[in-house]
């Protein structure tokens, strides 16, 4: 201070204005201090994450402002072509390719698309819009989408031509497919955020408000609705008559079709996938990295096994192949484990979180590949997606983007 | 940095079940804690300011020695303020203080009010106590604003409920505004009629740390400007019990350790009054 003090005596000179200069001096950092702060509290982050799904047996991908469909071999977008089958190029010779992107209206797209006739798809927005896509051109119907009720990120059901959406704040709306007309809207307290299950005429929707409501599908009316212990953010999964859902507070939960509940399992930390059932086998992971598999076959929930495969959160739910159970992590890994035992057989590291569902991809008619293939989402756009051999014995087969 | 965002996401949370699922009320009750916590800083910090304000006959004692050379001036007056233990900016030091502590409430109201999946994740494990599991989601809403957001200033209308957000920012600038003019002693002029440069600076930050504190306001969410106001109403409120007390007289014992309300700074001495006369310089 005193040295400052003796060189703004020395050097300005006496008409210079000391109050100014100190007032900007001050400023500066104050000013300097603001940025400072602005970057400890980080910056925002996407919403959600990536979609994963299979249409006309390519790999469908929706992240962030992006729809892309990649061949599934190798990776690399799907090349258009017009009515004649020769293949579509732009001016510049490049050839065009299945990507629809809406980045100048700051959209996001964090959905499966809702196919909805033979050259049209449907795709939800997370910004409260719809757009329609002809699939053939893979171009925006109309760029300025068509406005819904709220914000979206769980996938919308579509069934004949009701197309129910579940929205992030609160409710479930029904759709008419064609006009996008309103047909019914449940309410709940809280936010939908998965997909409700259809079955039978009856949506069974989960709401971070902590109930499992059974509606009617056409008209809306609540069936009965069951309150549970903490927030629901999956969507339940019917196996031999009985609903499983997992719940943040702690518990899978085992219910019959009339709203009972039969049972509940302890987890350690919150249930936020599915559960996936095969082979009178349970298997779903939590948010503290553990990893269960419950046996169904007397009717109850009974513990196979349970291990902590990740040092984070386990969000999606667990990919079962012939072998192994596969999990994907916080952690930035992929974990291969036993299915008899939970014993982790292999590992791959990915460059960013793990959040997005996995998907088994096997070779078939439609999808085009030498071998069957586990797709991963990362939370990273430069390194979006990854595609490893189904028994996880060797490194990634290609990724995306390439 | 962890574990304080979890005891903060934590008390968070168990202030929302005590007051009946009312964040606003949890984050003001928040507030008091902090505030509780940080008095004795606070109190510290005034006790300075108080001393500074008894030390102005000394001070104005060396303005009249050193008249015309500001360099020694200066000098002299940053050594009776160490010696004194005194800070010149301690009306700022308050404000500095919470700076640590709302980046930490900015993340904790963020991930206890999870609007949105990826936020929602960040939440999970930061409860130590479990059974509190049951209360999330809290409740993001008041007065039709989202506690996670920044004021929306784009729909302001003529009615109450869309002035909301201009008010609430309004009033993080004005209590800030408030709280500094209380808690700062009015600058005193040297000898020579120009203002006394520590004090002066301490002046200029009155006028920047409200502009600073309106901006973060609307950067940041509506629960983080919440804070602001109530910390701001608690500090003035502070000040003001404060400075009813008569203030003890400074205080200088036969040992020489300078005594300040009450309380010795050892390992100072007191510069006696009587100073050697300065050198004589060649008149100009």
């Amino acid at each position: 201070m005193e040295g400052a003090v003796l060189k703004v005596s020395r050097l300005r000179p006496a008409s210079w204005s000391i109050k100014k200069s100190r007032f900007w001096a001050v400023a500066t950092v104050a000013i300097l201090l603001i940025f400072a702060l602005t970057a400890c509290v980080g910056a925002p982050t996407e919403p959600n994450w990536a979609e994963l799904s299979v249409l006309d047996g390519n790999l469908f991908v929706a992240f962030s402002h992006n729809l892309v469909m990649l061949e599934p071999n190798d990776g690399s977008f799907v090349n258009l072509y017009n009515e004649q089958g020769n293949l579509r190029t732009a001016d510049n010779g490049d050839p065009l390719t299945w990507n629809v992107s809406v980045s100048g209206q700051n959209m996001r797209f964090y959905t499966d698309p809702l196919v909805t006739s033979e050259n049209t798809l449907l795709a939800l927005s997370y910004d409260r819009k719809l757009f329609e896509i002809e699939i053939d051109a893979a171009r925006l119907q109309d760029s300025a989408g068509r406005d819904i009720a709220g914000h979206t990120v769980a996938n919308a059901v579509v069934d004949g031509t009701r197309m129910y959406v579940p929205l992030t704040e609160k409710d479930l709306i029904a759709y008419d497919v064609e006009t996008l007309d309103v047909l019914w809207r449940f309410e709940t307290e809280r936010g939908v955020w998965a997909s409700p299950l259809l079955v039978d005429g009856i949506l069974y929707v989960a709401s971070m408000d902590h109930s499992l409501y059974a509606v009617n599908a056409e008209t809306g009316a609540l069936i009965w609705e069951r309150a549970l212990e903490g927030a629901l953010a999956a969507t339940p999964t019917l196996y031999n008559d009985h609903l499983y859902v997992g719940s943040f507070a702690r518990r899978i939960y085992q219910i019959s079709l009339d709203g009972e509940v039969v049972q509940n399992y302890a987890t350690n930390e919150w249930v936020w996938s599915s559960p996936v059932i095969v082979d009178d086998t349970l298997y779903t992971a939590d948010l503290g990295g553990w990893v269960y598999a419950l046996d169904l076959s007397d009717g109850q929930m009974r513990e196979l096994w349970k291990r902590q495969a990740a040092t984070r959160a386990i969000r999606p739910s667990p990919l079962v192949t012939q072998d192994h159970v596969v999990v994907g992590s916080r952690d930035h890994f992929v974990y291969w484990l036993d299915r008899a035992t939970g014993e982790t057989v292999v590992r791959h590291e990915v460059p960013a979180e793990i959040l997005a569902e996995l998907l088994l991809l096997e070779p078939s008619e439609t999808i085009n590949i030498a071998e069957p293939l586990v797709i991963v989402a990362t939370q990273a756009r430069d390194n979006l997606v990854f595609a490893f051999p189904a028994d996880g014995n060797s490194q990634p087969s290609w990724k995306f983007p390439r | 940095m962890d574990i304080i965002l979890n005891l903060f996401v934590t008390l968070l949370t168990f202030l929302y079940r005590v007051f009946a699922n009312d964040m606003v009320l949890a984050i003001a009750v928040f507030t008091v804690i902090v505030r509780l916590v940080t008095y004795p800083l606070t109190i510290s910090q005034q006790r300075s300011t108080r001393a500074m304000q008894q030390l102005q006959p000394e001070i104005k004692r060396l303005q009249e020695k050193y008249k015309g050379d500001r360099e020694k001036l200066s000098q002299e007056q940053m050594q009776l303020y160490r010696e004194y233990g005194i800070n010149p900016l301690g009306g700022c030091l308050p404000l500095l203080i919470q700076f640590p502590i709302f980046i930490a409430l900015y993340s904790a109201i963020n991930m206890a009010l999870a609007a949105t999946p990826t936020q929602m994740l960040d939440t999970a494990g930061r409860l130590l106590i479990p059974g509190f599991d049951n209360v999330i989601p809290l409740n993001n809403r008041w007065l039709g604003m989202d506690l996670t957001l920044p004021p929306d200033l784009t729909a302001i209308g003529t009615s109450i409920e869309s002035l909301l957000p201009v008010i609430l920012i309004g009033l993080v600038g004005l209590t800030t505004y408030i709280q500094f003019k209380v808690t700062m002693p009015k600058p005193q002029p040297n000898a020579d009629g120009k203002p006394d440069q520590a004090q002066a600076m301490s002046q200029s930050m009155g006028t920047i740390m409200p502009i600073m504190y309106t901006f973060f306001a609307l950067q940041f969410s509506v629960g983080l400007s919440i804070y602001f106001i109530v910390s701001n109403i608690i500090g003035i409120l502070q000040y003001r019990l404060m400075a009813n007390r008569t203030p003890e007289p400074l205080k200088v014992p036969a040992s020489g350790a300078v005594v300040v309300d009450g309380k010795a700074k050892s390992g100072t001495s007191v510069k006696s009054s009587a100073k050697p006369a300065p050198k004589a310089t060649k008149a100009k």
